[in-house]
């Protein structure tokens, strides 16, 4: 039943149950800022072929943002996890959602893809600071650039509680701006990864602080590549463990439930994991036992595939874009065949409508 | 039984094609032989190398010339089982059979039988013709008693001999003997049958007792070997503690007594239910439903 004359374009900073199934547009300045590394390849193609981004109000999103408005940020951290089967708009949701926060002025920490941690690696380092662990500097820089450019504001107010000390030579000395540690990073990849720790431990430390307090959202796409196996190597051919590498080690103390003032939002992601059948989707199957008792207790939140409503929506925004050029595409008949052949899944039906 | 085994054995024997191309003159005797359209040229004289009278630095007694192959001379009626007495590799010269196999190299046929290792590599059945297995069995009978006659119906079997112990032996090939479904033996007995009473409670009271004991092993069992998860003492047990003594729900004070008392709520039961619903039973929609319920309400959303 249609509910809407056609897909209806909204700006909203607090989208609200009555824009369910409605596009609203993100302004084109937010996304270099917001979005440097997290949005889907194919939707950064779409983006790129319709000059803008217009993102569907979906209800994962909406129920995120309504926890994330009503929690407590004196408690505990809460963690919020995605799942879904696969191109259920998991990763849309999560950007909808860094999106929201960002406006709302928190820090944000988004992990694109934890998988690109734990494979295809060319470099691996043994760690300077701790003697067993590995640290990989081309992700970690990649990372700390890409951070840079999404919490340019915050980094010159937070200050380092801690002295921290690089080389004989070099050491950041207490007090100084967050900025001055992450272009240190930045520069200096060698001690990147170890960059990265010094970070998290202070944006946990400080979030929620009661001076300059801000929130901070950490905000991780395929959480169930932290636990498991990866397909790295050491020198003498025998698998490293994901707790032997320094960045997925901190990545899970920031996982953890023992600082305040802020929230994670993760998703699982099977495209990209290691080692799990392509059916998996269920979060134990794909976190497996250490990740789900790290992760327990959370709430978790599932991403279905389009209902009726969304569905037409997502047609109608095809059609006012000129995306369905085929002439059957557009009759009725047509539209009863892509509900058909992509059975609502939102990533099948913008792959079949490429074609059209 | 045998047949059907030996018919299912030579049509799975991996890529077989029995192709038949047209009797081939070549048989004068008029017997049944078979004639492939790629038949190779038969010529067993020097195999390339000119004749050089036995001199020379290739200089080799004349070979014994390889005779015809056994197949030319098989009559239709002949004893298989004299061809095939025990399980031997296949040999192309005794099986008159015009099988190929392999993979059909630049979109041509399977490989024949002659010099084929895949046909020799294979286990093949041809010593289990049905003929073969009657003989076994005729030879076999002499060293059998005779079934009692008094048991010739099912009723008087249950009657003398009313537990049944079923094992399942199983037969295929592959890189291992074992099969782990062999090792399921079942035991019936009709509880209507029972006789020995006296002795069956003996016997249960003796397993009883026996269950009780605690050999010194026992206490060496870790968590990875119990068979159903238990929430006590359990990461997620401990998480939710920690995370609800952090969240000061039941006011000020650490200790056992606000412990207790966080155990006993109802939202806390509920969750450990949903919790060991997830583990014990495995996960679907609606036990992560009911997981996301618990959640919600012990963390107060």
């Amino acid at each position: 039943m249609l509910l809407l004359a056609g897909p209806c374009f909204i700006f909203v900073a607090k989208p609200t149950e009555q824009h369910l199934g409605q596009y609203y547009t993100v302004p084109p300045s937010h996304f270099h800022t917001v979005f440097p590394h997290g949005l889907p390849p194919r939707y950064q193609q779409q983006v790129k072929t319709f000059n803008e981004g217009c993102v569907m109000v979906r209800q994962p999103a909406l129920e995120l943002i309504s926890h994330l408005k009503r929690a407590d940020y004196s408690k505990p951290t809460l963690r919020y996890l995605l799942y879904g089967v696969k191109g259920s708009g998991k990763t849309m949701s999560l950007c909808h959602t860094v999106h929201y926060c960002s406006t709302q002025g928190w820090l944000v920490l988004h992990i694109p893809d934890a998988h690109l941690w734990v494979k295809n690696c060319k470099e691996l380092l043994p760690s300077s600071y701790h003697a067993s662990r590995f640290d990989q500097p081309i992700q970690a820089s990649n990372w700390l650039r890409n951070f840079r450019t999404t919490n340019e504001h915050f980094l010159s107010k937070i200050k380092l509680r801690q002295r921290y000390v690089w080389t004989k030579r070099e050491s950041t000395e207490e007090g100084r701006p967050l900025g001055e540690l992450v272009d240190m990073g930045v520069s200096r990849v060698k001690s990147s990864s170890d960059v990265v720790g010094a970070v998290l431990k202070e944006l946990r430390l400080q979030a929620g602080g009661t001076e300059g307090g801000f929130r901070l959202a950490v905000a991780v796409d395929g959480v169930n590549g932290l636990w498991g196996r990866t397909t790295l190597k050491k020198e003498d051919k025998s698998p490293v463990a994901p707790e032997e590498l320094t960045l997925v080690h901190n990545l899970r103390k920031m996982i953890n439930n023992d600082w305040c003032g802020g929230a994670v939002i993760a998703t699982l992601s099977q495209t990209g994991s290691l080692y799990a059948p392509s059916s998996a989707y269920l979060p134990q199957e794909l976190l497996g036992e250490e990740g789900f008792d790290s992760m327990d207790p959370f709430v978790p939140v599932p991403v279905s595939l389009y209902s009726e409503k969304e569905f037409e929506s997502c047609y109608l925004y095809y059609l006012d874009r000129h995306w369905l050029q085929h002439p059957h595409s557009q009759t009725e008949e047509g539209k009863k065949e892509l509900i058909f052949l992509s059975n609502r899944n939102p990533s099948v039906l913008e792959r079949l409508c490429a074609f059209l | 039984m045998a047949a059907h085994t030996l018919k299912k054995s030579i049509w799975s024997l991996g890529r077989i094609h029995c192709h038949i191309y047209g009797v081939n003159v070549r048989n004068p005797l008029n017997r049944a032989t078979y004639a492939t359209a790629l038949s190779t040229n038969h010529s067993s004289q020097n195999k390339g190398f000119p004749d050089r009278g036995n001199k020379g630095p290739f200089n080799r007694r004349s070979r014994r010339e390889a005779g015809d192959p056994r197949t030319d001379r098989m009559p239709v009626d002949q004893d298989w089982t004299t061809v095939y007495p025990t399980a031997t590799p296949f040999r192309q010269g005794s099986v008159p059979l015009p099988v190929r196999m392999g993979f059909p190299v630049k979109k041509g046929v399977p490989p024949e039988k002659k010099g084929n290792l895949e046909l020799i590599k294979i286990p093949n059945f041809l010593h289990l013709t049905p003929l073969a297995i009657k003989k076994h069995c005729e030879a076999l009978k002499p060293f059998c008693t005779e079934w009692p006659s008094a048991l010739d119906t099912g009723a008087k079997c249950d009657e003398h001999f009313p537990v049944k112990v079923e094992c399942k032996d199983y037969v295929s090939a592959g890189t291992s003997l074992r099969n782990p479904s062999a090792r399921i033996v079942h035991l019936r007995v009709s509880l209507s049958a029972c006789v020995n009473y006296d002795y069956a409670m003996y016997l249960l009271t003796v397993l009883y007792h026996e269950s009780w004991k605690m050999e010194a092993w026992e206490s060496e069992k870790t968590v990875a070997d119990m068979e159903e998860y238990s929430w006590e003492d359990s990461p997620s047990q401990k998480n939710i503690m920690s995370t609800l003594v952090r969240m000061q729900v039941a006011g000020e004070g650490e200790g056992e007594a606000v412990r207790e008392e966080l155990l006993g709520r109802p939202e806390v039961q509920e969750y450990r239910d949903s919790v060991t619903r997830l583990k014990n039973e495995g996960e679907s929609e609606s036990s992560m439903h009911q997981y996301r319920d618990a959640v919600k309400k012990v963390l107060n959303l």
